[in-house]
């Protein structure tokens, strides 16, 4: 048994599990998707021996410090740690949102959109912030802030539901 | 009444806007300002001054005076002349007693004068001190702009958005707009910002057009925050063009203030934006070449105009007289005319502000006559007037002879007098005499007071503006609501994975720190203690820091970084451990669990865990230990399960084995419960058999549900802090603050001298050397009180120390606490008294724990 085998979400029966976020998304609008039971893994070490399987995402933060967003998590630290990176399942620390429009991203970051992945400020979090095609971003932060989160996407929704400046 | 439809009028005929000011239901147009409709009905005062209470009138029309400040649906200090009108508007006049036109507090300008002179507050009603109260409530009452409605709450939303741009241009005038257009040429990415709402449906090819809005300064990294509202845009941009324009000038002679005195951009805009003429009756007065220009302009709008006065000429003396603060008369140099409304053109500064916050030299051009931007730094340009590119020199006088209040300062109420006084008594740095009469400082923030007050200065002190300087150019560069800056209010609250079980079964939840915590699940916090100490009792504890230090030298980091030992800790064993400063004073707490050779398990104090983590990644990174630091805190939940039943409760939850020889005390050991994967932690902070459950935070409601329904009764954090009062186990940061150390908060036995080297280990043998002035020691209260933490401690009659935690113990049957007393009254059983309620109690020093002493309990 693995030294780390506790930290797994992976190992535990699948009805014992429950996402930080579902509270606070109960009648979200659909663009918002939780994320957050998806696998992700820390990696230490050198990232260019960390072998990748289908469909992971290695997200570099730093030289020897990365993010793989996996959908087998243990299989990928195996794989990690085989190659001599240190690998740690992160699933369970992170929650992850998936949000559409870029003026959604900018009211809740001053990071550039046009240079992510990246790791940063987001509504005064800090946090992974990831760009898919057009105008579909994904956010993954501590899951102890995922509500928190959640009610501050939904109100800077709100926000841009109300329309302009009383200037305009 | 209106003129005939102008070319360009803003307003829409066709749409009549309704609004009140005051009592009074008055009708605008759409398109109007607030300014613009209150002036179309007939009203020429619109405020009341700062402090002489003087009838103020429109005088810029252009957002930069304080003179049309009013409160508009609750909001004060609204600039109407700028403010567009909406349906429905409710407008009320501020700082005045009374009504606009009879205000009573105008007595100050009558009579007041002798009794406020410049920098009056600095040394009247300064005594007798007893008095202050009294003083600051009438002060607070008869000056002032504006009052907030503390009952409105949020009326309006705020938001913050963050943008970027490759070409920033700042203004919207003809220059602003050429470069805007250049700069389109080279790509997208061109943004305009400009305050006319005229620009708000302009296309330019190639720009986005963000209008009305006010960039609000230029700080580092070329951000600038744009005011466009209830939106606050902060761009980064690569570039900045400048092109802000000028700023038109007063001029300073007496009665300068009157309602009716404008300058020309004013009598323009109401003209030819808003079909309104300004007057009936006009004089001319300009020091530049604008005279025959004003002129014209106010004869086709129908106003008479029997006098211009070029004051290049060389006029002397200039005053204006009024009735009721508006304007009837101008003397010139003794030749009288007969006016209601008198345009002044002193000149026009460069708008530089932005330039100068942006890092631009600001310097004197004589020619000018004109303060102008130099030097500007790498991507920030200027275009247009404001590099003083256009400017005509004006040759006014610094002030005009006359009788009658002359002001300077018309945010500010500050006269030549004051200024020449502020001069006699020293002040004559600008920045200094800024200071003491407030000159620049009001809401135009030196917009039209700035280089009338050089000038003035210059001509007093017979030197030159360049001599003189300029006061310091900062943010914002127009008035902006705090709101705005604030935008929404976001607290980022760390909520454990079991929050919402905790609210469903009543908790009260309270801040420890970042987090949210149940204090406890009902009102008597006791009740969870018996259950604790007599059955079982779970609490959530996944506040804990909880980092993983791993790799071939993570034995010889910790050995380093903690003062007791690590190194020799078998896997599948804990350690409690204090981390200490440099310095050797008490940092944090908590346990280390050996998980296997390379692999170590570390907990912290709930608000400890970012900053251990950075002073692990600190030394390790000095040291270059091959060793990683991993911060899983969020990971984890962790719930203790504690109470003489949690054993048997625990075994019918595993297949593990748990009994007292299998899983001893201080053991770790990796355990399944309920399907989940657990670390189990054998430990006791809280006095009884427990054990500390570590698992995937997404497993935490299910298996907290698993052991309610076994049996648990969840406790609190405060029946938390009884039990371990009880133990007499410190709370890092409670018990101990930042000049605690380990020998004088009872913990000798923990740092281990023979090490080589450990972080604060020469501060420990410097303390040893010493003897501690005061050590941290448990106590009973004679009585039954509970002294709040913090009361003092009192020897002979004397404060000798404080009462860091206070509870009472139903367990131990009296008040119990810890605290810090002179090391000669620290033994066991000396008596000393607390301070509870300003009567003091008597109290005995006791060491070791309350209850359980030996420990039995909990190691059973």
């Amino acid at each position: 048994m693995s030294a780390l085998y506790f930290m797994s979400p992976a190992r535990c029966t699948p009805e014992t599990l429950a996402s930080p976020l579902e509270r606070g998304l109960v009648g979200a609008p659909e663009s918002l998707r939780d994320l957050s039971p998806d696998g992700k893994v820390e990696l230490r070490g050198d990232l260019a021996r960390v072998g990748l399987a289908e469909g992971d995402e290695l997200i570099r933060l730093t030289p020897r410090r990365g993010f793989l967003l996996t959908g087998d998590p243990l299989a990928a630290i195996d794989r990690s740690r085989a190659n001599g990176v240190l690998a740690y399942d992160m699933t369970g620390a992170l929650g992850g949102l998936a949000f559409e429009g870029e003026t959604l991203f900018r009211r809740l970051t001053d990071l550039d959109p046009g240079a992510l992945p990246t790791a940063g400020g987001f509504a005064r979090i800090s946090a992974i912030l990831v760009r898919d095609e057009g105008e579909r971003f994904r956010a993954y932060f501590p899951q102890e802030l995922g509500h928190y989160v959640v009610e501050v996407v939904l109100d800077v929704l709100a926000g841009l539901a109300g329309g302009r400046s009383h200037r305009a | 009444m209106r003129l005939p439809a102008q070319p360009g009028e803003l307003i829409d005929r066709a749409e009549p806007l309704g609004f009140r000011l005051g009592e009074y239901r008055l009708e605008g147009f759409r398109g109007d300002t607030i300014g613009s409709a209150l002036f179309a009905n007939g009203r020429r005062v619109f405020s009341r001054s700062f402090k002489y209470h003087r009838p103020r009138g429109l005088l810029c029309c252009s957002g930069h005076c304080p003179n049309c400040m009013m409160t508009v649906d609750g909001v004060p200090n609204v600039r109407v002349c700028v403010e567009p009108l909406r349906e429905g508007a409710v407008v009320t006049p501020q700082n005045v007693l009374g009504r606009l036109d009879m205000d009573f507090l105008s007595v100050v300008d009558k009579f007041g004068g002798p009794f406020t002179p410049v920098g009056f507050y600095y040394r009247t009603m300064i005594r007798p001190r007893f008095m202050w109260p009294v003083y600051e409530k009438f002060l607070r009452g008869v000056a002032g702009l504006g009052r907030l409605d503390e009952h409105a709450g949020h009326s309006r939303r705020y938001d913050v958005e963050h943008r970027r741009a490759r070409v920033l241009v700042i203004g919207g005038g003809q220059a602003g707009r050429a470069a805007a257009l250049a700069a389109a040429t080279a790509g997208p990415g061109v943004v305009l910002v400009d305050e006319s709402v005229r620009l708000a449906d302009v296309e330019l090819p190639g720009v986005e057009v963000l209008a009305p809005a006010r960039a609000l300064g230029i700080w580092e990294g070329k951000l600038v925050p744009v005011d466009s509202g209830t939106v606050l845009y902060r761009y980064r941009a690569e570039r900045i063009i400048v092109a802000t324009g000028t700023v038109e000038q007063p001029l300073v002679f007496p009665g300068n203030d009157l309602a009716g005195v404008m300058l020309p951009e004013a009598a323009r805009r109401l003209i030819r934006d808003f079909s309104l003429r300004p007057g009936q009756r006009a004089i001319v007065l300009a020091a530049d070449e604008r005279a025959p220009e004003i002129a014209e302009t106010l004869r086709e709008a129908g106003v008479a105009v029997p006098r211009v006065v070029d004051l290049r000429e060389g006029a002397r003396q200039l005053e204006a007289h009024g009735r009721r603060g508006h304007v009837r008369r101008v003397v010139v140099d003794g030749e009288e005319t007969k006016c209601d409304l008198v345009v002044v053109s002193g000149g026009r500064q460069p708008a530089y502000s932005l330039l100068s916050q942006a890092g631009g030299r600001v310097e004197y051009d004589e020619s000018l006559k004109v303060f102008v931007p130099r030097d500007l730094p790498a991507g920030i340009e200027a275009v247009g007037s404001v590099t003083g590119e256009g400017i005509v020199r004006a040759e006014g006088a610094a002030a005009y002879e006359g009788s009658g209040k002359c002001f300077v300062c018309i945010c500010e109420d500050v006269t030549t007098k004051d200024v020449k006084r502020s001069i006699e008594e020293g002040f004559d740095s600008i920045e200094l005499s800024k200071r003491y009469t407030t000159v620049t400082m009001g809401p135009c923030q030196g917009k039209l007071c700035q280089l009338p007050s050089i000038h003035l200065y210059a001509h007093e002190l017979h030197t030159y503006e360049a001599t003189i300087g300029t006061t310091t150019a900062r943010p914002p560069w127009a008035p902006v609501e705090l709101g705005l800056l604030a935008g929404r209010h976001l607290e980022p609250t760390r909520r454990t994975s079991l929050h919402f079980r905790h609210e469903e079964l009543g908790a009260r939840m309270m801040w420890a720190g970042p987090w949210k915590r149940p204090y406890a699940y009902g009102e008597h916090p006791e009740d969870e203690v018996r259950t604790v100490h007599e059955s079982l009792g779970v609490i959530d504890v996944s506040t804990l820091g909880k980092l993983l230090v791993e790799g071939p030298e993570a034995a010889q980091l910790l050995e380093r970084l903690y003062p007791n030992r690590f190194a020799d800790l078998k896997a599948g064993r804990i350690r409690y451990g204090v981390l200490t400063s440099d310095g050797g004073r008490i940092m944090d707490d908590g346990t280390v669990a050996r998980l296997a050779d390379d692999l170590y398990y570390v907990t912290t104090t709930s608000t400890g865990a970012d900053a251990v983590t950075a002073w692990f990644e600190w030394w390790n990174a000095v040291w270059g230990y091959d060793a990683e630091i991993v911060n899983v805190t969020g990971a984890l939940a962790a719930l203790n399960l504690a109470g003489p039943r949690s054993r048997d409760a625990l075994q019918r939850l595993t297949e593990d084995e748990l009994s007292a020889d299998e899983f001893r005390y201080l053991d770790a050991k990796h355990i399944e419960v309920a399907g989940v994967p657990c670390l189990a932690l054998r430990i006791g902070f809280v006095g009884e058999l427990g054990y500390e459950l570590h698992f995937p935070s997404s497993a935490a409601e299910y298996l907290w549900d698993r052991l309610l329904a076994d049996g648990a009764r969840p406790f609190g954090l405060e029946p938390q802090r009884i039990l371990r009062l009880e133990k007499g186990h410190v709370i890092v940061g409670q018990d101990t603050d930042s000049e605690s150390n380990l020998l004088s908060a009872g913990m000798p036995w923990l740092p281990k001298m023979d090490k080589d080297d450990f972080v604060g280990k020469f501060a420990l043998e410097h303390f040893a050397e010493r003897d501690e002035r005061e050590l941290l020691v448990g106590f009973t209260m004679e009585d039954d009180v509970v002294p709040a933490e913090g009361a003092q401690i009192v020897v002979e009659g004397q404060p000798a120390g404080r009462v860091t935690s206070a509870r009472r113990s139903e367990q131990v049957g009296a008040v119990i606490g810890l605290g810090w007393l002179p090391r000669d009254r620290a033994d066991a059983g000396t008596r000393f008294e607390v301070r509870v309620d300003r009567r003091l109690v008597g109290a005995r020093v006791h060491h070791g724990a309350f209850f359980d002493s030996a420990g039995e309990r909990m190691r059973s």
